[in-house]
């Protein structure tokens, strides 16, 4: 069975399939989790939080997730578009979503540089 | 907490804005530097200062003060003084006559680098309210999230009047925001005379994050990046202001000054939803809708400046 992520706190918990994870934004000291139908979720988790228990729950398959400065963490599969001097990163599967969020400069640069070695 | 753990805890909270990381690898070390070139270093500075010192002959825009003749420097001052006073004096919304029905203009503007929306309410009326604003009403033009809640039990924070009801008590954040006989008042003190008086006049009172005073910027406590909206007050003008893009409450609040504002307090920014209608009807939203549904489900007193056409 492929590995689900399980965020919980003491009252809920939010049980999803990593490829159904576009994004997470940081909030400050809550966090949202877009998803692939659209849905967001409110997460009382900080985002370093979500980072680790990523990397504790999925092990090396968190590799899927890419953080990108203090307040954002993507699914590098759904990187569909990279415009580093008006400083957008467009997510999408190209079919049902597409979401474009802001980052640096320096960090869009990193990525791009990190896709091309990589594809 | 061990140190090992306290170890993990900085490695994901300790990130700035350049970096990315594949989460479940460690960061690659830094580039080693190439050494520094002492000669190539001295050989610019020597350049530079050979630079300088033709500018100071040949062009006098370059020199010093202490170079200038009296009446040179005194003219530069005056001219800087003169379009200070200008753009001060301009006001930001446009005249508009008292027949045409309340709307918000909503007008775009850069400063330092940073985008900033303007919600500038003309023929409109602001109070405060608590709970969610009715989008249905035609007479409301403007919503957005005022003072902020505990998490614990959803309370307000600070000081809080509505229609002359005190709902809350307190000081926690210096920045007030009065409205008594539908003067706006926004200012920052410890203890503020215009709480009792919104009490006996029927007004409302927040209190909210200072961030500039009589022009001046004023420092706040937290540091992180965050989408940031302000009340504003520019010589007797208020409108609202946010921010595009995530600032500090130190770079949003310089931003507010270099717009020449004279007095303004935070509202609750990040996702928090809101909204305003520009003069064609037309509905402009800002913050997460779905950030609206989870107030609504929660115990949380959730009060909004909310402006109403006259």
């Amino acid at each position: 069975m492929r590995k689900q992520l399980v965020i919980s706190t003491s009252t809920e918990l939010v049980r999803i399939a990593p490829d159904h994870v576009v994004y997470i934004s940081s909030d400050g000291n809550y966090s949202t989790l877009v998803q692939t139908d659209g849905g967001t979720r409110i997460l009382t988790h900080q985002l370093g939080q979500l980072e680790k228990l990523i990397s504790n729950q999925l092990g090396k398959e968190s590799s899927l997730f890419i953080r990108i400065g203090k307040s954002l963490i993507i699914n590098r599969s759904f990187i569909y578009y990279i415009n580093i001097a008006k400083q957008k990163l467009t997510l999408s599967d190209v079919e049902r979503f597409d979401y474009t969020v802001t980052a640096s400069k320096e960090a869009l640069k990193q990525l791009k540089e990190l896709i091309e070695k990589e594809d | 907490m061990s140190r090992l753990s306290q170890y993990a805890d900085d490695f994901f909270e300790d990130f700035n804005d350049d970096q990315i990381r594949v989460i479940g690898q460690p960061e690659k070390p830094d580039k080693p530097r190439s050494p520094m070139r002492w000669d190539v270093l001295m050989w610019i500075m020597v350049l530079i200062g050979i630079g300088y010192l033709t500018c100071l002959l040949v062009e006098p825009d370059f020199r010093p003060d202490w170079m200038k003749t009296k009446v040179e420097s005194e003219e530069t001052v005056t001219q800087a003084e003169e379009t200070n006073t200008k753009q001060q004096e301009q006001e930001i919304g446009t005249a508009v006559g008292t027949s045409t029905p309340g709307f918000m203009e909503i007008r775009d503007t850069l400063i330092n680098d940073i985008p900033l929306k303007l919600y500038i309410p003309y023929n409109a009326d602001m109070t405060l309210q608590i709970g969610e604003t009715d989008m249905q009403d035609p007479a409301i033009i403007f919503s957005a999230h005022a003072a902020d809640v505990r998490a614990d039990n959803g309370a307000i924070v600070g000081a809080f009047v509505l229609k002359g009801k005190p709902l809350s008590w307190g000081l926690s954040k210096k920045g007030f925001c009065a409205v008594i006989d539908g003067q706006v008042t926004i200012g920052m003190a410890d203890n503020s005379p215009l709480f009792e008086e919104a009490t006996e006049k029927g007004g409302y009172f927040f209190r909210q994050y200072p961030l500039v005073s009589d022009g001046a910027l004023v420092e706040n406590e937290p540091k992180g990046k965050s989408i940031r909206r302000a009340i504003c007050d520019r010589n007797g003008e208020i409108f609202m202001v946010e921010c595009l893009s995530r600032e500090s409450y130190h770079d949003f609040a310089q931003a507010l000054v270099d717009l020449h504002v004279t007095q303004a307090i935070s509202l609750v920014g990040s996702s928090a939803y809101g909204w305003a209608v520009d003069h064609e009807g037309q509905l402009h939203e800002f913050g997460l809708q779905s950030n609206r549904s989870f107030y609504r489900k929660s115990k949380y007193q959730i009060s909004h400046v909310v402006w109403r056409k006259r």
